[in-house]
């Protein structure tokens, strides 16, 4: 439930050595049953996998799915909701919820497009202005939540009407192509990479997706700021009374959701090679999804970063699954939706640890 | 017995999993008595409270409800039978007003099928002007304090024609006042002939309203006795199963210096909150190695000055002069009075002291984070060794430190708080109401401590309703009146009478 403690079994044994209060294991069952709605997600990833396997087409005796190009095409897929969704984690584990990030990913990558493309600027100093302005507009929301106590909800509803708006401003309302080459109105070839691959494999965003989950992953384990998210998302009032910075942490929270919203938006730039201001529009809502699939609980306090990823996984999989099957895409949007209401309710089934 | 009882319950008995919640438990309640049921936490009570009111629905033994077997299909059928609970954590719309809480769910109509309001609001005034409560039927129930939604509650259990009424500790969250107005509605009740189960920790209630107690032990009945005949003392025995002789501690220490020194303190409030009484004139001082108590009637302050103290209260323009060890003291927030060595325990354990969800692991260590930390990162060897001092040092009882806080005892949940606070190590303790809802053993291990802590030099500033806790822990006590200092009383001279007439405002030079 509240992963940075290990779990029950990773805490017994050996290193008690005065064995004045023997510390008694919950009983076997509860164990398994209860990491099994732990890792619930992580379960639901490989059902999907396999299932996949198994309904894949196959060509030339090569099932289809479990090709290299296939496979690369799905992490590729999954990245931009991948990092945002981490992010997104974050916010609803205070107890939040950020609805800006589609919006913010839009903003970014006009931004993206724009400073390179009509500014002539590098792509270093692209990426670390596009990179603030995704934060410092996060942490203005998040600033907005914790002075004047709205809730997040209102606020990043708000934000996403403002990010679009300054989107289409920025970029006349018209999205704007990305030509590669050293001339004016070109963008430096560097930032063609977020397009390719490595050794033609693992996709550079997937990598970029990997690495972000894997550090946020740590982050959560580890760190004194991730219990005072997991405190503020469990009893606000507690942790202010208990001297957790709870408005500090908020704004720190929502400031790291708006910067991977603009990450996402900079790797959707230079994947599509253009910045149009209508990107990203709902991905808050798939980034929703892939944390309510991971396990997070939307009133805050429990969940994990580990069932984000794998959460997203699932999603990517899914939708390609059911692609490559030919299945309506509008199928595809149904399926979805059963998939997150049956997710949620498996928590719902979620015993008490007593 | 002359009349048949109400209710008859026979060889109740319940197990979660290997564990006897309830074992053979007979329990009858006849008209117009007030049956007091007794026991520590984790004894039966809420486990039979449960089973009667239809909420736990499988159980072993038998039900008669005025002779007749019944079994509920659950709280509906309870109710149907006219059998009600006032649970401790009221079941009251705040949105709504007094009338449309009582008939929540069953409105009365009119002919065309709209909710007739007038009807509404006459049968709800005939109700609560049964109990003695005079109030407007259209106000909002959040309006309303603690102990008049109390009177609300009972009267929509009155509307459902309730001939048995389970109370759970319907005084833990009620000042002296409301609770004479409570006794006086039981009065009433009795004399109408309902059935009452009256759940509470405090002794000295029972001794006046109880007809009967039954007191439960480990979920068995320990025994059944005359209030009037028994003494508080055989009550405990029977509770506990041993006698608690140091139940109350006695005086000892002298003090050190003056630690927190208070003049003047006032509080204007940018927005002010109804229901709030901001410090408004308060004097007072502790030393160090020094237990005061902070007495006053429900709104007298109390809970706002602790707040205050610890820069937690409501923000406005603060007037006069706190100082700590004589250095000026103006804390901004809670992080920096815990950064100046002052810790606060709150009165409501559930919505500001803990994580519930969380690890007790998680819930001890929170405010000392930064000392088991390293470049940000938590040092999990430490805070493990930590806690389970902590634990030790304090005897929690958990089944281990993993488990989610929500499933210790009422007693165990506040010594947690108490951890978590002490990992602090502060020098001035703030409490706020520390044993309410905790068992007796518990309270007597809290009692305990404060002295062991105070005789280490820590101050400690304690408010309490309880005037026996009060009377018996506190070297001094400091009493207000709407937000203002009107006694400090000396431990000698601190009898309930004279803390009783200053918190009513007796000695107050003005009483507006």
């Amino acid at each position: 439930m509240n992963p940075p403690s290990p779990t029950a079994v990773a805490e017994a044994p050996p290193e008690t050595p005065p064995r004045r209060r023997p510390i008694r294991l919950p009983r076997d069952r509860h164990a398994i049953v209860d990491s099994f709605f732990r890792f619930q997600s992580l379960f639901g990833l490989v059902a999907v996998f396999v299932i996949a396997i198994a309904v894949s087409p196959v060509r030339n005796g090569e099932n289809v799915f479990l090709s290299s190009g296939n496979l690369a095409n799905i992490v590729r897929a999954v990245s931009e909701i991948g990092i945002i969704a981490v992010g997104m984690t974050f916010v609803i584990l205070i107890g939040g919820i950020d609805l800006s990030v589609g919006a913010v990913l839009g903003l970014a990558a006009v931004g993206s497009a724009t400073l390179m493309v009509d500014s002539g600027m590098g792509v270093l100093p692209t990426v670390l202005i596009v990179l603030f302005i995704g934060a410092a507009f996060g942490a203005t929301q998040g600033a907005i939540v914790a002075r004047l106590g709205i809730q997040s909800f209102i606020v990043t509803l708000a934000g996403l009407q403002a990010a679009r708006g300054i989107a289409r401003m920025w970029s006349g309302g018209l999205g704007i192509p990305i030509a590669y080459g050293d001339g004016p109105q070109e963008a430096p070839e560097s930032f063609s990479v977020l397009s390719g691959s490595i050794n033609g494999i693992l996709p550079v965003p997937a990598l970029l997706f990997l690495a972000i989950g894997v550090g946020a992953l740590l982050v959560l384990r580890s760190t004194a700021f991730a219990r005072h998210v997991y405190a503020i998302g469990g009893n606000e009032k507690a942790a202010r009374l208990s001297g957790v910075p709870v408005r500090r942490v908020r704004v720190t929270v929502f400031a790291i959701a708006g910067l991977l919203a603009a990450l996402a938006g900079i790797i959707h730039a230079g994947q599509l090679n253009q910045g149009s201001p209508n990107d990203g529009a709902g991905y808050e809502l798939d980034a929703i999804a892939a944390v309510v699939i991971g396990g997070t609980s939307l009133a805050g306090g429990s969940g994990s970063m580990g069932g984000t990823i794998a959460g997203a996984l699932l999603l990517g999989i899914l939708n390609n699954i059911l692609a490559l099957n030919n299945i309506d895409a509008n199928v595809q949007l149904v399926v979805k939706g059963l998939v997150i209401v049956a997710a949620a309710a498996l928590q719902k089934l979620r015993p008490r640890i007593a | 017995m002359t009349e048949r009882p109400l209710v008859r319950m026979t060889g109740i008995g319940k197990r979660f999993g290997g564990v006897h919640a309830c074992r053979d438990i007979d329990l009858t309640v006849r008209a117009g008595e007030v049956h007091a049921l007794l026991g520590e936490n984790g004894a039966g009570k809420s486990t039979l409270i449960n089973i009667l009111s239809g909420v736990i629905t499988e159980y072993d033994g038998a039900i008669e409800v005025e002779g007749r077997p019944v079994s509920f299909a659950g709280p509906a059928g309870a109710q149907r039978a006219g059998i009600a609970t006032i649970h401790q954590e009221l079941d009251l719309v705040a949105g709504l007003s007094i009338a449309e809480n009582m008939f929540l769910g069953r409105e009365p109509r009119t002919r065309v099928g709209t909710v007739d309001i007038r009807r509404m609001r006459r049968q709800a005034t005939d109700h609560l002007r049964t109990l003695g409560a005079d109030l407007d039927p259209r106000r909002l129930v959040g309006s309303l304090r603690v102990g008049e939604q109390q009177l609300v509650e009972i009267g929509r259990a009155l509307s459902l024609n309730a001939r048995v009424l389970i109370m759970d500790e319907p005084t833990a969250a009620l000042a002296d006042a409301e609770v004479e107005r409570l006794f006086a509605t039981i009065a009433e009740l009795r004399r109408a002939g309902v059935g009452i189960v009256y759940i509470s920790h405090r002794m000295a209630e029972i001794e006046v309203v109880a007809d009967r107690v039954t007191v439960l032990r480990n979920g068995s009945v320990a025994g059944s006795v005359d209030p009037k005949a028994a003494s508080r003392d055989d009550i405990i025995q029977l509770m506990v199963g041993r006698s608690v002789d140091a139940l109350f501690g006695e005086g000892r220490n002298e003090p050190g210096d003056v630690l927190l020194d208070v003049r003047e303190l006032a509080v204007t409030p940018r927005r002010p909150t109804p229901g709030r009484t901001e410090p408004a004139g308060v004097d007072l001082s502790v030393r160090a190695g020094e237990i005061v108590g902070l007495a006053g009637l429900m709104g007298a302050g109390r809970t706002e000055l602790l707040e205050t103290l610890f820069g937690a209260g409501g923000s406005g323009r603060r007037a006069g002069r706190v100082t700590i060890d004589g250095h000026p003291y103006r804390p901004h927030g809670p992080r920096t009075a815990l950064a100046r060595g002052v810790a606060f325990v709150p009165e409501d354990r559930r919505g500001a002291g803990l994580m519930l969800e969380h690890s007790v692991t998680d819930n001890v260590v929170l405010s000392a984070l930064s000392s088991l930390t390293t470049l940000g990162l938590v040092r999990r060897q430490a805070v493990k060794r930590t806690v389970a001092g902590q634990l030790r040092a304090l005897a929690v009882k958990a089944a281990s430190p993993t488990v989610a806080t929500a499933t210790l005892s009422g007693g165990n949940q506040q010594k947690v708080v108490f951890a978590k606070q002490l990992l602090t190590r502060p020098r001035l303790l703030l409490l706020d109401e520390p044993t309410r809802g905790v068992d007796i053993g518990a309270k007597a291990e809290i009692y305990r401590l404060l002295h062991q802590l105070a005789d280490t030099g820590m101050a400690i500033l304690l408010a309490s309703s309880e005037l026996p806790e009060l009377l018996s822990l506190c070297d001094r006590v400091v009493v207000l009146h709407r937000g203002r200092t009107v006694a400090a009383l000396p431990r000698a001279s601190a009898t309930p009478q004279a803390i009783l007439a200053a918190a009513n405002g007796d000695d107050a030079k003005e009483a507006r």
